[in-house]
């Protein structure tokens, strides 16, 4: 069955053999780039129409079913739609800043994407402090949406961005606290590293109650980071028509919306990669055969399952629960998940000190 | 105690959010209960909720015959004018003179479908049909005449 | 001429012209955002030098932390959105001059310190390393200052509470 483990290695290889060293590098490049955008772009498509038909079937309804069998064409239409439209510039806006914003959301996202590891030996960059590198990347998220929100010189956008800024400053310190508990059992910042010390079972199973505590810290601080309903405050269509991109229309409002989807995908990724292992199949402990049997399953579909299992975790969250106000939303950070996420930490160091982990 | 009310705080949030959960998932695993209807495509199999309301109608029975008085408290109960009422005086075999309706205009592009009228009617001679599908070329033709052409009034309704 | 030596002059060249922005442009806003770049800029710079954990660092606290508050308080002050008079003819002259100065000085001092060239091995520590030499107690640890860095943060942060904290009045 296809897999992507070893193409990496067997394109870099023939390019080495057959160019200079810098003009193979520059190849890769260009390769990898081009690579991300078609991957951002099936992601848009496929997740939009996934998140509408999600949607449908929990609200009792159909969904898209018309462009396309069960309605997959539907959201190709869309962008079709959105390509052709005007892209307008408001006359009182801060024009460069305006028109830089929703490019700086999406160089945000295809940064953060370097480090994650889509399959055995599959992964743009193995950098020693992935884990690091991830959490610190991922505050860069927020300038744009500050940014997109001043130039458009609107209220509603204005405030959608103050509120989003304050939503992702509060909430990146518990999922940071969350993620530093699985650094803590592994003793490595590097994806690669985090994923082999699950060979032998996922951390939110081999961590006890500790790991699966702060599993839900994650996904929780996580939704908030990506400005998801219940917590999509910064976009809250009932009181800000539509947050900082109330003024964007055509192909910049579609980077917004794209951007908004790939970073699900790039946190359920991280999520994936953190608690459930990433491409490492399900394996228990010592049972030889079962492991063997999961090793036929390739990587590459063990890891995008598991984040779109995720995904599918976090749209479900979105189409059950109410939006929390603004002052429900710092009282669940700061009063309930920071403290709880400190408490865990001592719990998960004291569980990796004794080695009661399998 | 401080601990005591903030852990029940916490395992009571995370109860309600799983309870939520699970009717949304109940949803997501049942596709059987989904009730949107693909209008146009099953136009025959249609199934509209019992109290739609389309359009106001008068019965009438097999033997051409209805059950309105003409005492106009529809014609009174509808806020926007909708109805018109025009009575006759026929005239009984014993030679008294009755008062029958003539024509039961109703407007439909002025109606509302406040179920008004409906509620009004002493003797149950108007009701609340399904039909829905009302555009027509030209409005007058929006103006109807609900009783039927020689029908005339039940026996035994005063 | 390498790459890396291209792509260094490239970094370079965005940092100089993004500083040189943030203190010209008459936006406070997009002063803001030049800073931005610039010390985004400096954060590549650690990149391409193949220290990640500094570049790592130097994104959350200057970029992901500093500049997002700079930004905030710029959103809370009044008619930041205007355009800022134009600054004298004296004060640009003194400061042009002073900026000359500091060149001066520093490119000289940097001048006399002439680089020795070292053979490059490649310059990797880890990061558990970092960890325990800033809590150890020995010659060259930092456990010191970190404790030090530690109690004014936390200071800080109770002073912070204080401030924000709703006094309840006692009233009769």
């Amino acid at each position: 069955m296809f897999s992507l483990e070893g193409i990496t290695n067997t394109v870099h290889e023939w390019l080495n053999n057959h160019f200079s060293p810098t003009l193979a590098l520059l190849t890769e490049f260009v390769l990898v780039g081009v690579a991300a955008i078609a991957l951002f772009a099936l992601l848009g498509l496929g997740l939009v129409w996934m998140e509408r038909k999600v949607a449908a079937v929990m609200q009792i309804r159909l969904g898209p079913n018309r462009v396309g069998p069960k309605g997959i064409f539907q959201t190709t239409a869309d962008t079709l739609k959105l390509i052709m439209k005007e892209g307008l510039t408001p006359d009182g806006a801060d024009k460069f800043l305006f028109n830089l914003a929703p490019y700086i959301v999406m160089i945000v996202a295809m940064l953060i994407l370097a480090p994650i590891a889509f399959a055995k030996n599959f992964q743009i960059w193995d950098i020693n402090i992935g884990v690091l590198y991830l959490s610190a990347v991922s505050s860069l998220s927020v300038i744009g949406v500050l940014m997109a929100g001043w130039a458009s010189n609107n209220k509603y956008s204005l405030l959608g961005a103050m509120r989003s800024g304050a939503q992702i400053v509060s909430y990146e310190l518990s999922a940071g606290l969350s993620v530093i508990s699985i650094v803590v059992m592994t003793g490595s910042l590097s994806i690669n590293d985090i994923i082999l010390s699950q060979q032998n079972g996922w951390w939110i199973f081999k961590g006890h109650i500790p790991a699966f505590i702060s599993f839900v810290i994650f996904i929780i601080a996580v939704t908030a980071e990506t400005n998801r309903a219940p917590f999509d405050l910064a976009e809250a269509e009932s009181e800000l028509t539509a947050g900082f991109h109330t003024e964007y229309s055509g192909m910049k409002f579609a980077l917004f919306f794209l951007a908004e989807y790939i970073n699900i995908f790039i946190v359920c990724a991280i999520g994936a990669t953190l608690f459930f292992g990433g491409w490492m199949p399900l394996h228990i402990g010592h049972w030889e055969g079962f492991n063997h049997v999961m090793d036929y399953i390739p990587s590459s579909i063990w890891f995008f399952g598991k984040t779109i299992g995720l995904i599918f975790l976090i749209m479900w969250f979105r189409w059950t629960f109410p939006r929390l106000r603004i002052d429900q939303l710092l009282n669940l950070e700061w009063k309930y998940l920071l403290p709880i996420s400190m408490f865990n930490l001592i719990l998960m160091t004291i569980v990796a000190i004794m080695g009661w982990h399998f | 105690m401080f601990i005591k009310d903030y852990i029940k705080d916490v395992y009571g949030a995370v109860k309600s959010l799983l309870t939520g959960m699970r009717m949304t998932g109940y949803y997501f695993t049942h596709h059987k209960e989904i009730i949107t209807e693909q209008y146009p495509d099953n136009r025959a199999t249609l199934h509209l909720a019992e109290r739609f309301r389309g359009e106001v109608v008068m019965s009438h029975d097999e033997n051409n015959e209805h059950a309105c008085t003409g005492c106009s408290a529809c014609e009174i109960a509808c806020p926007n004018g909708t109805i018109k009422i025009i009575n006759k005086f026929d005239i009984t075999p014993e030679g008294k003179k009755k008062k029958a309706i003539d024509t039961f205009v109703y407007h439909l592009e002025l109606c509302t479908m406040c179920n008004l009228c409906v509620q009004a009617c002493p003797t149950d001679a108007i009701k609340m049909a399904q039909n829905f599908e009302h555009s027509v070329y030209d409005r007058s033709k929006l103006t109807k005449k609900l009783n039927k052409d020689g029908s005339k009034l039940r026996e035994g309704i005063e | 001429m390498n790459a890396s030596v291209i792509i260094f002059y490239i970094i370079a060249a965005f940092i100089l012209g993004a500083g040189i922005l943030a203190v010209t442009t008459r936006k406070i806003f997009r002063s803001a955002i030049w800073l931005l770049f610039s010390l985004i800029g400096i954060a590549s710079l650690y990149f391409w030098m193949q220290v990640e954990f500094v570049a790592a660092v130097q994104i959350v606290v200057y970029v992901g932390g500093i500049v997002v508050l700079i930004i905030f308080s710029i959103f809370l002050t009044q008619k930041s959105g205007d355009e800022m008079p134009k600054p004298l003819k004296n004060r640009s002259i003194f400061s042009a001059l002073a900026v000359l100065f500091g060149f001066a000085f520093t490119f000289n001092l940097i001048k006399q310190y002439g680089f020795k060239q070292i053979e490059s091995t490649p310059f990797e520590v880890k990061v558990s390393d970092i960890g325990n030499q800033m809590l150890s107690t020995t010659e060259h640890g930092f456990v010191l200052p970190f404790e030090v860095v530690s109690i004014l943060l936390l200071a800080a942060m109770i002073g912070c509470i204080v401030i924000a904290m709703k006094v309840k009045h006692n009233e009769q």
